[in-house]
This record gives structure tokens, C-alpha cells and sequence, in this order.
């Protein structure tokens, strides 16, 4: 197979993480309406606890220190690294949620993802550093007998069927009673508050759930890459996420999916492989930040609801049941995911 | 003191608070307040700007804590719970400015109203999605329902962010009702809205309150508050000044000269 289907398979991995890292960080602003400033934060410990947990003890002499070294099967590590992610979306929400106002906690996050990195960073054994890990193990890759290439193709594809798997899980919750009132807490805590319900505990369980995704995301940019280290989860990567997500469209997991599709893959990864412009080595990299930040301020002078906006839930729809739509006699509403 | 509702049986004073005190940095905005609300009936709180009226519903509903004093909800002690808290009691408050949830449909914005939805639980979303589905579809009946009275049915799929000031007052009505309250804080419900929507609002309270709902009301027009509510009582500087029917006050010296002076008669009789 010529490179360029490598290439291909590379950027659909990336569209599939993207978009399951898309889908938590939505939940989390867009739904939930928590700036998460630290989400970058959440995918690195995903990406760390499912390579350690599928590294094994480092080899006697490799210099390599991490701590929870141990050698369990792909799809436990990459559930850990999810869970590791929730277990730390709990610290922050007790620490930071219960008293401050949004902004407030949008700057107490940003500070926890910087606090995150620093210790990382610098106290070598826990995730070895700088220079992180490096020897995660390819999945299947012995049990299937594959080589790097083929793991590529393998393991892009194996991505793309978690992702449907995640938006059949998000997909439902934004539907959902449950999605409706993280809705309404983002538009009014206060009157949420005083219609009976606890907006902490409603936070909570939004953090979490987007917690979780950025672990999944995480733990399988690890596994497709076989390497992490701190330079893959600088903070200011939280804001490619945002981007996403204000290009694709807010509140909408299929402009989730258009964001992830427009900002990681074709301004972020594409360029990775396109050859450099003769005479200027590396500009077109260079060039990325303030060409995402173009789009940022053309989509939101020219479409600031995104490329595919949050529709109205009609009543109909928030029943949704096929004898519902016959009673009303119409017919039958297009089955749409938000 | 307390005017007797009509009602041969003593009133029951469902809401009550003592000696209720809250200050903002130097200033006193409620200095011991004693206020009661007899259950069943529309009670008006009255007084001048700055009266404390605001901070009192802020109080009992647990949106602000009292420096001192006990509030009361059928005789249990509510004093310092938090909001959500008392909301599940059954005291249920609307805000001065209508805050509608903008984001949601205007039948989201009542749908998001009733607590212990099964569908609010990750698990049965998943496992009991036609238990969800059941309850949803009674919610969307009685939202209809009460859409259907408030003269919104027809705006229902439409963004609340879309809706006209006065029907974002009947939306904050409206939204209260589908919560079921026993007891309802209305905080200047008709504030800013055209003459005849004031006497639509009216009706509703009144509907409200013939369907057993205690509401207590803040609210400055007095033609209103003679017409719609059976009990007053007049707070100033954040002391509980007096308290009866509003023909009863007309005639009260103190009450006349503190706040309602001249413009008491001129707004009757407009």
C-alpha cells in the first residue's frame, strides 16, 4: 500500500479520538456548562495510566521510572485510563465546584492543568519525566500478528468502532432527561436550584462523564502512538479542543464531529504531511496556531453557531416513539441524534 | 393582629419567620422581620424600595443565609438549608427578572421542572429507557397542559430566548406551576408587563390559589394586591410594620404615612 493510505489512516485515527474527546469537552461547556480549562489535563492521565498499566515494569537498565507498572490486556488498560480520568474529575469537583462562579472556575482549572504538568514534568518517577514513556506495547498486535503498518490500519479502524460505540453512549445521554437538565444548569444554576434540584450533584456527574472521555481519548492516542510525553498535552491544547468545538458546532455531537473533522484533522494533523514550501522548512507547522485562530474568528463573525448548529428538541422528538408520531398522524420524524 | 381568612377554621401559618435578620456589609436590609403566611390564601408583601421584600424571598427560599432568626416551613425549620433543599419541600420561588432558560424549548424550560425524574439517572437511561420514556410523555402531557392555560401551546418548540418579555413572565409562572409547589414565592410577578397581562396574571395566581397553593407575593401595584391578594403585610426598613387586609391598612396612620402616603387613594381609584 502506497504511504498516502497510511497517511489516511493516520488522520481517521486521529478523527475518531478527536471526536471522542470532542464529545466529553461538549458535555462537560456545551451541556454542562463547565469551562474546563484543565480537559487537556484529563486526557493525559487517561494516556498515562493505560500506558503504564500495559508497559509492564520497566526493563532492568532502560533508565525508564513509572510508577503503576503492570501488564493488563488493551481494552482494561484504555477502561482504567478512563476511570483514572474520573477519579481526578472528583478531586477537582470537590475542591473547585462547590463554592466558585464559573469564571472563577475556569481560572482554578487552568491552574490545576499547569500544576498537573508541572509535577508531571518534573518528578521523573512518576511518569518518567520529559521524556515520558515510550515503549507502550501495540495491541494485538502479537495475537493478530501484525507489523507497524498493519497495526495502523488495525488499530484506526478499531478506534472508529469505539468512537460509534462512545456516540451511541453520549448520543443518548444528550437526549436525554438527564442531558436536559445539564442544559438548563449551564443557562441558570440558580433557577435549577430552586426548582428542587442539586447542581453540584448534576455537575458532578456531567465532570465525570466528560472525565471518562477524556481518558478513552487519551489512552488510545497512547496506544496509536506507542509513545507520551509532556510536550503531547501542553495546556494551550485544551483550546484546540474549544476550537473544535466552537468551529463544528456547541451543543451538537454531529458538529462535534465536524469540529473534530475541520480543526484537529485538516489544520492540525494534514499538515504534518503535507511537504514543506521550498525555501521555508517548517512554516507551514508554524503556521498552524494563527491559521486555527483565523477560523476561530471567521466562524464566529460569519457562523457563531458553528458549522452545524443545536437544533431545537421538538415535542415530538423528546417523546420519541414510533406510536407517538403515528397518533399524531405526521409522519414519522427523522430520527436525529440531538 | 393576623387577618382571619375567610375560612371559619383558624388560619394555619404554612411559612413563618422570627426575628429574621440579614445585613449587607453596614447596611440592614432585614431587621427583624416577623412575617406569617396563612396557608391557602394569596398573602402580598408590600413595602418601599429598599424595604427588604427582595432579600426576605431570598430567605425563605434559601438563596441568601440569615445572619439571625428561624424560618419556618410547616413548622419545621428551614432556616440556612440550602435551595434545593427547600424547593423538594414544596416552597417554590419566581424571580424579579424573568430568567428563562435560554438554551431549552420553551416545553424543555417545564420539563426540566419536576425533581426524581427517572430519566435523570444514567442508569435507567440506558436500562429503563421505556420507564424514561412513560414518565417523559406524562411530563409533556401536563406541560401541555399548563401551556396550553398560560397561552404558550404554540411557542412550545421555540427557543425561551425567542420569547416576548411579557411571555417570558407567564413562562416563569408557568415553569413554577409544573413544579407542583405548595407554597409559592412570587417575586414582583407582574413587573414591566402591559396592563392587560397583569390581569391575566391575575387570574392565574388566583386559579393557583383555588387549586389550594399558599403563595406570597412582593408586588408594588396596589390596585393589584387589593384585587388578588387577602392578607398583607407592610414591611419598612426591614421590620415587619404592619399586617391585614388592604382596606384594613388604608386606615392605618403608620402604614399611610411610611409608605403609602397620597399615592395609596390615586392608585385605587386608577
Amino acid at each position: 500500500m502506497s504511504p498516502v493510505i497510511y497517511y489516511g489512516f493516520t488522520l481517521l485515527f486521529f478523527f475518531a479520538a478527536y471526536s471522542i474527546l470532542g464529545w466529553g469537552l461538549n458535555l462537560q461547556f456545551g451541556e454542562a456548562g463547565i469551562l474546563n480549562f484543565a480537559y487537556i489535563g484529563f486526557v493525559a492521565i487517561g494516556a498515562y495510566i493505560t500506558g503504564v498499566t500495559s508497559m509492564g515494569k520497566p526493563p532492568q537498565g532502560s533508565g525508564e521510572t513509572y510508577m503503576f507498572a503492570a501488564r493488563l490486556p488493551f481494552p482494561i488498560g484504555l477502561l482504567l485510563g478512563g476511570l483514572a480520568s474520573c477519579l481526578l474529575a472528583v478531586l477537582v469537583a470537590f475542591i473547585a465546584f462547590r463554592r466558585l462562579r464559573s469564571d472563577y472556575l475556569a481560572m482554578v482549572l487552568i491552574s490545576v492543568s499547569l500544576v498537573m504538568y508541572d509535577i508531571i514534568n518534573n518528578y521523573v518517577p512518576l511518569f518518567d519525566g520529559a521524556d515520558g514513556l515510550n515503549t507502550v506495547p501495540m495491541p494485538f498486535a502479537g495475537v493478530l500478528s501484525l507489523n507497524a503498518n498493519s497495526f495502523l490500519v488495525f488499530f484506526a479502524v478499531a478506534s472508529v468502532g469505539i468512537a460509534g460505540v462512545m456516540w451511541l453512549i453520549i448520543s443518548r445521554i444528550t437526549r436525554s432527561p438527564l442531558g436536559r437538565t445539564f442544559r438548563a444548569i449551564r443557562d441558570d444554576p440558580d433557577v435549577i436550584s430552586a426548582l428542587g434540584k442539586s447542581v453540584f450533584r448534576y455537575q458532578l456527574t456531567a465532570m465525570l462523564i466528560g472525565a471518562f472521555y477524556a481518558g478513552i481519548g487519551g489512552g488510545l492516542i497512547i496506544e496509536f502512538s506507542s509513545s507520551f510525553n509532556t510536550s503531547a498535552w501542553l495546556p494551550p491544547e485544551t483550546f484546540l479542543i474549544f476550537a473544535a468545538l466552537i468551529i463544528g458546532g456547541l451543543r451538537n455531537n454531529v458538529g462535534v464531529v465536524a469540529g473534530a473533522f475541520v480543526v484537529p484533522v485538516l489544520f492540525t494533523q494534514l499538515p504534518k504531511f503535507l511537504p514543506d514550501i521550498p525555501g521555508h522548512p517548517g512554516l507551514i507547522l508554524n503556521l498552524e496556531g494563527s491559521v486555527i485562530g483565523l477560523l476561530l474568528i471567521v466562524t464566529m463573525w460569519f457562523r457563531p453557531q458553528g458549522i452545524i448548529p443545536e437544533r431545537p428538541r421538538r415535542a415530538d422528538q423528546l417523546i420519541g416513539t414510533i406510536r407517538s408520531r403515528m397518533r399524531r398522524g405526521g409522519e414519522p420524524a427523522k430520527v436525529v441524534a440531538e | 393582629m393576623t387577618a382571619a381568612p375567610a375560612a371559619s377554621t383558624p388560619p394555619v401559618n404554612v411559612l413563618t419567620c422570627r426575628n429574621l435578620r440579614k445585613s449587607f456589609g453596614g447596611k440592614v436590609a432585614v431587621d427583624g422581620a416577623e412575617i406569617d403566611v396563612p396557608q391557602g390564601i394569596v398573602t402580598a408583601l408590600i413595602g418601599p424600595n429598599g424595604a427588604g421584600k427582595s432579600t426576605v424571598v431570598n430567605l425563605f427560599s434559601g438563596f441568601m443565609v440569615p445572619d439571625a432568626g428561624v424560618v419556618q416551613l410547616d413548622g419545621v425549620d428551614i432556616t440556612s438549608w440550602p435551595s434545593h433543599r427547600i424547593a423538594r419541600r414544596g416552597l417554590i420561588r419566581t424571580f424579579q427578572l424573568s430568567r428563562e432558560l435560554q438554551g431549552l424549548t420553551v416545553l424543555e424550560n417545564l420539563l426540566v421542572t419536576p425533581t426524581n425524574q427517572i430519566g435523570e439517572s444514567l442508569k435507567n437511561i440506558y436500562f429503563r429507557p421505556g420507564k424514561v420514556r412513560r414518565q417523559e410523555r406524562q411530563h409533556v402531557e401536563r406541560a401541555n397542559e399548563i401551556l396550553n392555560d398560560y397561552g404558550l401551546y404554540g411557542v412550545r418548540d421555540n427557543w425561551a430566548r425567542a420569547l416576548s418579555g411579557g411571555q417570558k413572565r407567564l413562562l416563569e409562572l408557568a415553569r413554577a406551576v409544573m413544579a407542583q409547589p405548595r407554597v409559592l414565592l412570587l417575586d414582583e410577578p407582574m413587573a414591566g408587563v402591559n396592563p392587560a397581562l397583569v390581569e391575566q396574571i391575575g387570574a392565574h395566581i388566583l386559579k393557583l390559589k383555588s387549586d389550594g397553593v399558599t403563595v406570597l407575593m412582593v408586588e408594588h401595584n396596589l390596585g393589584v394586591v387589593e384585587r388578588i391578594c387577602d392578607h398583607v403585610v407592610v414591611l419598612a426598613e426591614g421590620r415587619t410594620l404592619a399586617t391585614g387586609r388592604m382596606s384594613e391598612l388604608r386606615s392605618n396612620a403608620a402604614v399611610v404615612q411610611s409608605y403609602l402616603g397620597g399615592v395609596l387613594d390615586a392608585r385605587l381609584d386608577s
